[in-house]
């Protein structure tokens, strides 16, 4: 079968050229118009899709999800919204094998705009899903200093705290604490925000940061419990003592129920009564408080061997023994304890204190965690270590 | 005061010289339009009318699988075997009564117009196509877009021809043009289309007719992007390749993908004409038996078999599924797709191809890095590799497989691993089997139609071949007439050759030379009394077919050296011409 048009105009090519011209255009218009219907139909079709993945991804249905949104993108294949929707799904399916698609779709999206906050926050978790410090990173600046629809500065310290929590949780606090640093800048005059930053602080065992931040809770919010805590623990952890007091005696106050609290007060109250080193105590009180922790270790010595089948009284006991030695240095120094109300042994308080302090860290290190005293003198120990070096 | 207007200062052009300054115009333009040049412009609209056709099979198709399919992916539904098995009794109702010459994926049929129809292609067979291979794909049987979007831009393309009344040498092109506009249309890469159409429908490279494809071929892709938009058929992953030695892995692919190649290219040669074979009343059914066999696979879990399959491919290449998955997919996909193609259900090879190499790769790759941990090539890059693989495997296009894939990926990183993996696949598939399966196809039909490959394994005969050592006498025609006589003493040949400084070479006679010499000419130089005309000479490495025009007419052919035309090679004569053609033939 073949189909030919009348021949109503003579053939030559200009006439051809201007008949398939107008055949072209109509064409042209015409499945335009067909296409037109088609993707209205189609994008229609996508947005009941696209709900319904968002109803199974918000109730935890991935994979349903992840069939809705790929639906939803045959029907509309360059809809930015509906593919970060399906990485995201991909990526919080939690089945590794989908982290590449999921990157893929988000990589495309960033090559269109590579400005959007939204898709580098995406690609950033992503790159966290991989542990990939350097990509997260990288993502998560982006996501910062990216352009976001809404909100702007909360998303951006969102971002940055997320950061935080994954570089804390890669174990990289340097890198932590330079982010902390940036947020701890730029934080609303907002209460629980400090409260958060104070709290990551903490994590990267910034102690001195973390004060600050719940010093500004309190700036705040005087009577903020949690920061009172906080902030005591803070004082604590970074050898602050007589402040750590203060702040924890306020906190029991304002929460009695708090056993952390009161745990860590009692401890300070020992730290704090049986210092020999402290400034503002007399010669008598010092060598009190030597005499004191000098005993305690000897116990604490006696205990810990006894708990490792020890006997330090024994004959034949290996003078290579750790614990040996100790007690051996102790039975030296014992005698040195008449000589410290001389005034001219100055470095006698070190030297005596100096044997306490190896006990108590020897036996930390062979019997476990101190309490009470032994661990009220094994801090002091260290606080001292740290101010020396 | 009169109303009307005195025009006697500027008359009005009358009707009949409006007529002559139109005329004169059109007269203008059909000197300006000659031949070549319209055929140029005319490439351009087949482009245009292809690339809208192809962007309403593309909405048929999607609409025909959503109508029928859904748009969720169905598991386990009575859909999935039903749905291809009631469409199959309707294409095959609509092939056997209304659309006859649609069967197949076309490819070859175009092929058969440009050298045994001059160019002709009815137009019913774009509608039957059109319609037949929307539903067929639509349903889900496993066949893809391409190959018929292919033959209905030739169709296209032939009907605007025969319609214009172009010459028939220009007519017969016309399908070729229509076919790479089409296939550009469909897989939205012109250069593949234009490769693809050069290797396996024209059959050879014509500088004639490459403007043409190039022209159409463009101008459909814009159409389809124009519309539909430039998203390509996936979204490529990171692929990478880093060190040389892991070119072995991309070998082993190519083999087990040329090992793959062979498998679907025999299952399909060796099925097809069984079913042919069967009573006519069965051909109502091939269709419904394949399509309720696909439904069935689909049924048992493995829904991503139904139709052309990009969308799985996207997910192989992003490391969707676990090795064997993928290995269970390409075995699948090569029983879908031959069950369907020897049905007779119209439908193009293109996508099952590259979904089975996908599937392939994948599987592969994956095995290779469980024993090769230090293998850098991610999952998506197999995969790609792969596609290539089966594309020059079993459709045997080995420089469309590299363009494809370069063009499918956009990315050039992958171009090693993609030509050794496609040099293997092609090695191993052309050793196991001779005859590539478009040939086979169309010798199945009891057509023999011209194959780049076999033109390409055709040692060609060139002069060196048929030549001759250097007479023994050369004359020169600075010498007098006596002396060459002389010369040619101790000779036995008829004809002499003369070197003639500085225009190039001559014949004599020995009879011509002896009466000059009888007539007196003995004094006068050779050159003084020969005629002016020279032999013409030929080169060593021409075609031996260039000297066939001149061996008729010379006695002996001068074959000189490139460098310098009075150094020679040695000559030819047409006896010494037809010995090597007659070697040749009887070595055949």
């Amino acid at each position: 079968m073949s189909w030919r048009l009348p021949k109503l105009v003579p053939r030559s090519a200009p006439i051809i050229l201007l008949v398939l011209t107008l055949a072209a255009v109509t064409g042209f218009a015409a499945v335009g118009h067909l296409v037109a219907r088609y993707n209205a139909n189609q994008q229609s079709r996508g947005r009941k899709l696209y709900a319904l993945g968002l109803t199974a991804a918000g109730a935890g249905r991935y994979d349903d999800a992840i069939a809705a949104f790929r639906a939803a993108l045959t029907c509309d294949p360059a809809n930015s919204q509906y593919q970060l929707s399906l990485a995201r799904a991909l990526r919080d399916s939690n089945d590794p094998r989908r982290l590449d698609e999921a990157e893929s779709y988000l990589i495309a999206l960033w090559q269109r705009a590579p400005q959007d906050a939204a898709v580098n926050l995406a690609l950033a978790r992503v790159a966290a899903h991989r542990g990939s410090i350097e990509d997260a990173t990288r993502y998560y600046h982006n996501a910062m200093y990216g352009v976001w629809n809404s909100d702007p500065d909360s998303n951006r310290s969102r971002a940055r705290i997320e950061l935080i929590q994954f570089l804390l949780k890669k174990g990289a606090p340097a890198s932590a604490e330079s982010e902390l640093m940036a947020l701890s800048t730029s934080l609303p005059p907002d209460p629980p925000a400090h409260l958060e930053a104070a709290q990551l602080f903490t994590q990267a065992q910034d102690y001195s940061g973390a004060l600050t931040q719940y010093r500004e809770v309190l700036h705040l919010d005087p009577s903020n419990s949690s920061a009172l805590a906080g902030a005591g623990e803070a004082a604590y952890n970074s050898g602050n003592y007589a402040t750590a007091q203060h702040d924890l005696q306020a906190a029991v106050n304002a929460d009695s129920q708090n056993a952390n609290a009161r745990q860590l007060l009692a401890t300070t109250d020992l730290i704090l009564r049986n210092n020999p080193f402290r400034s503002h105590i007399s010669d008598v009180e010092r060598n009190r408080r030597i005499a004191a922790a000098f005993a305690q270790a000897e116990k604490r010595l006696t205990e810990c061997a006894q708990q490792t089948g020890l006997n330090l009284n024994a004959t034949g006991v290996s003078p290579a023994s750790p614990l040996a030695t100790l007690q051996s240095r102790w039975m030296t120094t014992k005698p040195e304890l008449d000589r410290l109300r001389s005034p001219a042994e100055t470095d006698l308080p070190d030297t005596i204190m100096d044997v306490v302090f190896q006990i108590e860290q020897q036996t930390a290190s062979v019997c476990g965690p101190p309490q009470g005293m032994d661990l009220a003198l094994f801090l002091i120990s260290q606080k001292r270590e740290a101010a020396i070096q | 005061m009169s109303d009307v207007v005195s025009t006697a200062g500027s008359p009005e052009p009358s009707p009949a010289s409006s007529l002559r300054t139109t005329e004169r115009l059109f007269s203008t333009l059909e000197g300006v339009f000659h031949e070549e040049v319209f055929f140029l412009i005319l490439s351009v609209f087949i482009g245009i009318f292809s690339g809208l056709a192809v962007v309403c099979f593309r909405l048929a198709i999607d609409w025909m699988h959503l109508a029928l399919l859904g748009p969720l992916p169905q598991t386990h539904s009575w859909r999935l075997f039903a749905v291809p098995s009631l469409a199959g009794l309707v294409v095959a109702v609509l092939v056997l009564h209304v659309f006859p010459t649609i069967r197949g994926s076309g490819v070859n049929q175009t092929k058969a117009a440009l050298y045994i129809f001059n160019g002709f292609i009815p137009f019913r067979t774009a509608v039957g196509k059109f319609i037949c291979a929307a539903i067929a794909i639509g349903s889900g049987q496993s066949l893809g877009p391409e190959d018929p979007s292919l033959q209905i831009g030739a169709s296209i393309a032939s009907a605007l021809g025969r319609q214009l009344e172009i010459s028939r040498e220009k007519l017969r092109l016309m399908a070729p043009v229509g076919a790479a506009a089409g296939l550009a249309a469909a897989f939205n890469a012109p250069i593949s289309a234009v490769l693809f159409v050069i290797e396996e429908v024209i059959g050879r490279w014509s500088a004639g007719i490459l403007g043409s494809v190039v022209l159409s071929a463009v101008s459909s892709v814009v159409i389809v992007r124009w519309f539909l938009g430039s998203e390509p058929l996936f979204r490529i992953p990171v692929t990478t390749f880093k060190r040389p030695t892991e070119l072995i892995a991309y070998a082993v692919l190519g083999i087990v993908g040329g090992l793959a190649s062979v498998a679907f290219a025999k299952s399909i040669g060796y099925l097809r004409p069984l079913l042919k074979a069967l009573p006519r009343w069965t051909q109502y059914f091939q269709p419904a038996l394949a399509g309720l066999l696909i439904g069935l696979i689909a049924f048992l879990g493995a829904p991503q078999i139904m139709g052309a399959g990009y969308d799985s491919m996207d997910q192989a290449m992003h490391g969707q599924y676990a090795w064997k998955v993928l290995a269970i997919l390409a075995v699948l996909k090569i029983a879908a797709t031959t069950v369907s193609f020897v049905s007779g259900t119209p439908g193009g090879m293109f996508a099952p191809t590259l979904f089975i190499g996908a599937m392939l790769g994948g599987a592969v790759g994956d095995i290779e890095r469980i024993f090769f941990p230090h293998l850098t090539g991610s999952t998506g890059t197999y995969v790609l590799v792969g596609m290539g693989v089966l594309f020059a495997g079993f459709l045997r296009v080995p420089m469309t497989s590299v363009f494809m894939v370069l063009e499918v990926s956009g990315n050039y990183e992958i171009i090693v691993p993609v030509i050794v993996a496609n040099t293997f696949s092609y090695l191993v598939s052309r050793g196991l089997q001779n005859v590539p399966i478009f040939d086979l196809l169309t010798r199945q039909d009891g057509l023999i139609l011209p194959s780049l490959e076999e033109e390409r394994e055709e040692a060609i005969l060139r002069v060196e071949d048929a030549m001759l050592p250097v007479p023994g006498t050369i004359l020169r025609a600075e010498d007098y007439v006596d002396a060459n006589a002389r010369r040619i003493q101790d000779s036995t040949d008829a004809t002499f050759l003369v070197r003639m400084h500085p225009s190039g070479w001559g014949t004599i006679t020995r009879e011509q030379l002896q009466r000059l010499f009888q007539e007196g000419k003995g004094e006068l130089t050779l050159g003084s009394v020969l005629p002016p005309q020279t032999v013409p000479s030929l080169y060593p490495d021409l075609p031996l077919d260039s000297a066939l025009r001149y061996v008729n007419n010379y006695a002996l052919v001068p074959v000189v050296n490139r460098a310098d035309y009075l150094h020679l090679e040695g000559v030819i004569s047409r006896d010494s011409v037809f010995q090597k053609y007659g070697a040749r033939s009887n070595r055949d």
